[in-house]
Formats: structure tokens, C-alpha cells, sequence
């Protein structure tokens, strides 16, 4: 099992924070264009499943998987979105970004006095408590594939 | 006394967090508010006087009512003591960690994770160092409030080393 990154978007589709693990392979394009075509793609998703779905759908999009990864999406009613992405084998990535949401995000940036809101996150804390959190759960076993 | 601070300390975690935050974000918004307020960056010394200001104003009553049930304090230092004590508990949720005194008025106190700066940083980085003192403004007021309302006239001046570790200087003004 394995982490491979993590993107924090904003309401208004502002990446506020981004992280990687484990990741192998690169997109080639710049770190702010990646994201605009990742909160897209999840936007569509987003409208995608509520629109085709035959039964009213409670929570909307969960997560997808490909036949390397799964992409974990968890929204929270503020707006804000925390995409993961990891393999295959790993379970309960919801918990997880549940837990960072209430651990991590609400405790050290909307309880810092001097963060700002919907901007990409500087605390140096929230970087180490967000890298803490993952590298000890059960999720993130680095191994070189 | 302590019972009752014990008791309050209980009821606050089951009212829910919104109890806990209140100050925290009401102190943020201040410190925000006051800041917006000053015209130049020469005047920030200045706009953090009125901060300081409404700190005093808040422990000067503040004061009024935790001691309700206080016997009179025998002297300055037993009065330090319980700003040390039940004083930083009640608002703070834990004692001041070290107090020093060189027993002519000169007082250092020593709060090694002080609250509003907890959520801040940690010591392995220098972020937010410079921003941190207009977070200590208000205390500094609270302080000097209440000492005043004890009776002991003084200034009060915060220090900052390493996050999230604070030190009061209270410096009693000799009659």
C-alpha cells in the first residue's frame, strides 16, 4: 500500500496545498496547470455523476480507480476538496482525509491567526503536521515498485 | 475556587468546540481589526497600543470575578502566583510553566506552548516570528489589567524566542 499525492482545492478551484510521496511518474506540465486540469476533470465528475445517477445521490462522487491507482475525492459543505491519490490496496483513504481535515487542516491553518484563508497554505506547520499524519498511517508504506 | 475552575473546564468540552474558538477567532478578528486600523507601518507600535488597551480593560474586570471567593492576597508575590495559576487556567487552559523573580519587582513568566501561538509554529522554524507579537498584545493588556485591579501598578512587555514559547516581563512600578 502506498501514498502517492494529495491536492487541497479550494471552493472557488484554487489549489491551496499540494504534496507528493511516491510518485513515478511526472505530467510534464507545470505544478499550477496540473491542477487546473485535475480540479476540471473532477468538476465534470462532479457534475457527471450527480446528473446520471438514477437515484438521488447522498454524497456524490467517492473515488475512482484505474487499473494502477485510486483517486480518493472527500468534499467537505464549505467547498473545500481534498483529492488523494493511491494504489489499489489501499482502504479507508476516507477516514484519512476525514482526519485531516479535522486534524490537521481546521486545527493549523483555520486556527492560525496569520494564514489566510482560500490562499495556498504557507505554514510551515500545517507541512509537517500534514506529512506526520500520512507517513504514520497505515496507507503510506514507501516501497519501490 | 479550583473546584469551580475545574467544573467550568468540564462544561466547555461538552458545549462543543464553537466555546473553545469563540475567543480564539473574536482575538484574531481584534488583532486583524486594529491592524487595518493604523495608517502607516510606523504607527503599528502605536495601533497595538489600543490592543493593549482593551486587554487591560477585559482583566480589570475579569479579575472582579475570579476572585470572588479568593481570600486577600498576603503580598505581591502570592498575587503573581495566582495570575500563575488560576488565573492562566481559566483563561488559558493550563498554569504558567515557569516564574522567576529577582524579588524587586522584576517578573518573567514563562509559558512554553501559550495558546494563541500554539497553532502557529513549532521551534524548528522561524515562520511567523515576526508576525507573532501583535498576537501578544491583548495578553500583555490582560495582565497589566488585572494587576491593576489587585493594586499593583506596572508595565508589561512580551518576548518571543522560539515558537510557541512566550515570556512575560512584569515590571512593578516601585511607590
Amino acid at each position: 500500500m502506498t501514498i502517492h499525492n494529495l491536492y487541497i482545492f479550494s471552493k472557488n478551484g484554487t489549489l491551496l496545498y499540494y504534496a507528493e510521496w511516491n510518485r513515478l511518474n511526472r505530467s510534464g506540465i507545470t505544478k499550477e496547470e496540473e491542477a487546473k486540469l485535475m480540479y476540471g476533470m473532477l468538476f465534470s465528475i462532479k457534475s457527471f455523476v450527480s446528473k446520471i445517477s438514477p437515484l438521488d445521490p447522498k454524497e456524490g462522487f467517492l473515488y475512482y480507480k484505474t487499473s494502477k491507482y485510486t483517486l480518493h475525492y472527500f468534499e467537505v459543505p464549505s467547498g473545500l476538496k481534498f483529492v488523494l491519490n493511491t494504489d489499489n490496496a489501499s482502504q479507508n483513504a476516507r477516514e484519512l482525509l476525514q482526519q485531516l481535515y479535522k486534524e490537521v487542516y481546521l486545527e493549523y491553518v483555520v486556527k492560525n491567526p496569520l494564514c489566510q484563508l482560500n490562499e495556498p497554505i504557507q505554514s510551515e506547520l500545517f507541512k509537517l503536521k500534514v506529512d506526520e499524519l500520512f507517513k504514520k498511517s497505515p496507507l503510506f508504506l514507501s516501497r519501490s515498485i | 475556587m479550583r473546584q469551580q475552575i475545574v467544573d467550568t473546564k468540564i462544561s466547555s468540552h461538552v458545549s462543543g468546540e464553537a466555546d473553545e474558538c469563540l475567543f480564539e477567532y473574536l482575538h484574531t478578528e481584534m488583532v486583524n481589526y486594529t491592524l487595518s486600523k493604523s495608517v502607516n507601518k510606523k504607527e503599528k507600535e502605536e495601533e497595538l497600543c489600543r490592543l493593549e488597551w482593551m486587554g487591560f480593560s477585559v482583566g480589570y474586570r475579569i479579575i472582579e470575578r475570579l476572585t470572588r471567593e479568593c481570600s486577600r492576597f498576603k503580598d505581591e508575590l502570592d498575587m503573581i502566583k495566582f495570575i500563575c495559576t488560576d488565573f492562566w487556567i481559566s483563561l488559558y487552559h493550563k498554569q504558567i510553566d515557569n516564574l522567576r523573580t529577582n524579588h524587586h519587582g522584576v517578573y518573567v513568566l514563562q509559558d512554553n506552548s501559550f495558546r494563541l501561538l500554539e497553532k502557529v509554529g513549532t521551534n524548528s522554524n522561524k515562520q511567523y516570528l515576526q508576525e507573532s507579537p501583535r498576537l501578544l498584545a491583548f495578553t500583555c493588556g490582560l495582565l497589566r489589567g488585572s494587576l491593576a485591579n489587585l493594586g499593583i501598578i506596572s508595565t508589561v512587555n512580551a518576548e518571543i524566542s522560539t515558537l510557541p514559547t512566550c515570556k512575560f516581563h512584569v515590571q512593578v512600578q516601585q511607590i
